[in-house]
């Protein structure tokens, strides 16, 4: 079982959050075409990019930046403390 | 030891040809390069041969023939889906899957064993009764059956599955088959290769060359190759292959593990499959239980396997046969999985000329292998998509065109 260290959690196993994706933030303009694209389009490469990650039990949201080529976790932040909302 | 075998130690030039070609120089240039000997790629290759006489391909393979998710699938054939384009497109596969051997000449061990998918709630039965009555419209053999036929079938299956997930009907789909997936990667590399297509293992495709809007050819370790055509069948290694050519897709790779058993006595003939357990169970020829759970929880791109894989799902299959408490886990691998929203492919043309794609096989390819490869010769022969796969297209995320096979997927995601 693989545990990380989360801020306000302390070391967790990670089967306890579901790992909702990379952080793609809206574009500030769509045009006739992207919106299909931006929904469904990922960049699914052998990268290290920053993850939402929700933990079940305290439905608290994280950002986690993760290697997914390693699936080493290099750093952990609560989603509020840098994101909006 | 046989006779045939031992006559072969005193004769100096082995009897048996090699099974496929090994050229060592890569030409300047091919009508059609196929990345990824895999069963897609190899099948793709055959039938530009055989049914549209395109003989001058190569197809390249960063590794070995069959060595990625056809040599790591748990082998199960069926048609069992939901769609109109899924049941249409997976019905002329499993057909072609039953005359193979003989297409081949080479025996895959195709074997017919029937397919339950357990339900264990109402809505569950709710989504078989509706693909039952999809498969019987388009003559698909599918029916639901309820616990006494599945216990007529399967006597050593525990239908109250330790209390907590009863077992209370299923989806029984009788020409659900396995058969040896390396067989077909090399049966269909052998028939390429007598008709004269070449197969370059270990020839990683490093860059995809473009002029304008068309694809011109690829660049390899062993140097430039020209070509007319570029067939992506790379499951695991799409994103990749397609950021070469500056496309994107909604494909995002998950690991998909599997596990065989020690061999033990013959006991179950039939394909048990159960989608809320996030379990499937079938007993190969000799007598190994494979079995398979659902998609790792996150995006990776690696064929590690864990220990979480294999104590999760003998946590599910105890309940339903307790039985195996005894018999160990052999062997674990994991495949890298193609997966798209809809749980459908992506195959066909794509906005680069010339440029064609067979991926997005999450955990459903190897059933799919001949009539992959067979509308994907089409495809590009004719230069544009094959009527049976145009509801596959690339181009339907951004028309909001989803396929929705998500209920007909085996396994948990």
């Amino acid at each position: 079982m693989k545990y990380i260290d989360f801020p306000n959690l302390g070391c967790r196993p990670s089967t306890e959050f579901v790992v909702a994706g990379i952080v793609d933030p809206e574009p500030t303009e769509l045009n006739d075409t992207s919106p299909g694209e931006w929904v469904f389009n990922r960049d699914s490469l052998p990268m290290r990019r920053t993850e939402w990650w929700y933990h079940t039990p305290t439905q608290l949201w994280f950002l986690v930046e993760r290697d997914t080529a390693s699936d080493e976790i290099f750093d952990v932040s609560l989603a509020g403390d840098t994101m909006d909302g | 030891m046989s006779i045939r075998l031992l006559k072969y130690a005193f004769i100096e030039d082995w009897a048996e040809p090699r099974f496929f070609n090994t050229p060592n120089e890569l030409s300047d240039s091919y009508d059609v390069v196929v990345i990824g000997a895999g069963g897609h790629g190899l099948a793709t290759a055959y039938y530009l041969a055989r049914d549209h006489g395109i003989t001058n391909v190569a197809v390249l393979d960063q590794s070995y023939i069959g060595g990625g998710n056809t040599g790591r699938n748990t082998t199960i054939i069926r048609s069992n889906y939901l769609t109109e384009e899924g049941v249409k497109f997976y019905d002329q596969s499993v057909d072609l899957f039953k005359s193979l051997s003989e297409e081949l000449d080479l025996n895959i061990f195709y074997s017919e064993r029937g397919h339950f998918t357990l339900a264990h709630s109402d809505a569950t039965l709710r989504t078989a009764r509706w693909r039952a009555e999809v498969n019987k419209h388009y003559g698909v053999d599918s029916e639901v059956v309820g616990p006494d036929e599945i216990l007529k079938v399967c006597p050593q299956i525990q239908l109250d599955c330790g209390g907590n997930h009863e077992i209370l009907g299923a989806l029984y789909h009788a020409p659900g088959a396995v058969a040896r997936h390396d067989a077909v990667a090399w049966g269909y590399a052998r028939r390429a290769s007598e008709a004269g297509i070449e197969i370059h293992q270990h020839t990683k495709v490093t860059a995809i060359d473009t002029e304008g809007d068309r694809v011109i050819g690829v660049t390899t370790p062993r140097g430039k190759v020209k070509a007319g055509a570029v067939v992506s069948a790379v499951a695991g290694f799409t994103p990749t292959l397609l950021s070469m050519v500056g496309l994107t897709s909604p494909i995002e790779i998950f690991p998909l593990q599997a596990c065989v058993t020690e061999p033990i006595k013959p006991w179950l003939d039939t394909i048990i499959v159960s989608g809320s357990l996030h379990l499937y169970i079938s007993q190969s020829s000799r007598g190994e239980m494979v079995m398979g759970a659902s998609l790792d929880p996150m995006e990776l791109h690696s064929r590690r396997s864990t220990f979480e894989f294999v104590s999760n799902l003998s946590d599910q299959l105890l309940d339903m046969f307790p039985f195996l408490s005894q018999v160990n886990v052999n062997r674990q691998w994991a495949g890298m999985a193609d997966m798209t929203p809809d749980f459908a492919p992506v195959m066909g043309t794509t906005p680069v000329r010339g440029f064609y794609v067979d991926a997005g096989w999450g955990t459903w390819g190897f059933k799919a292998t001949p009539i992959s490869g067979k509308t994907m010769a089409a495809t590009v022969a004719n230069g544009r998509d094959d009527d049976l796969i145009t509801g596959f297209n690339l181009a339907r995320f951004g028309d909001y065109e989803l396929v929705g096979e998500k209920g007909a997927a085996a396994i948990g995601h």
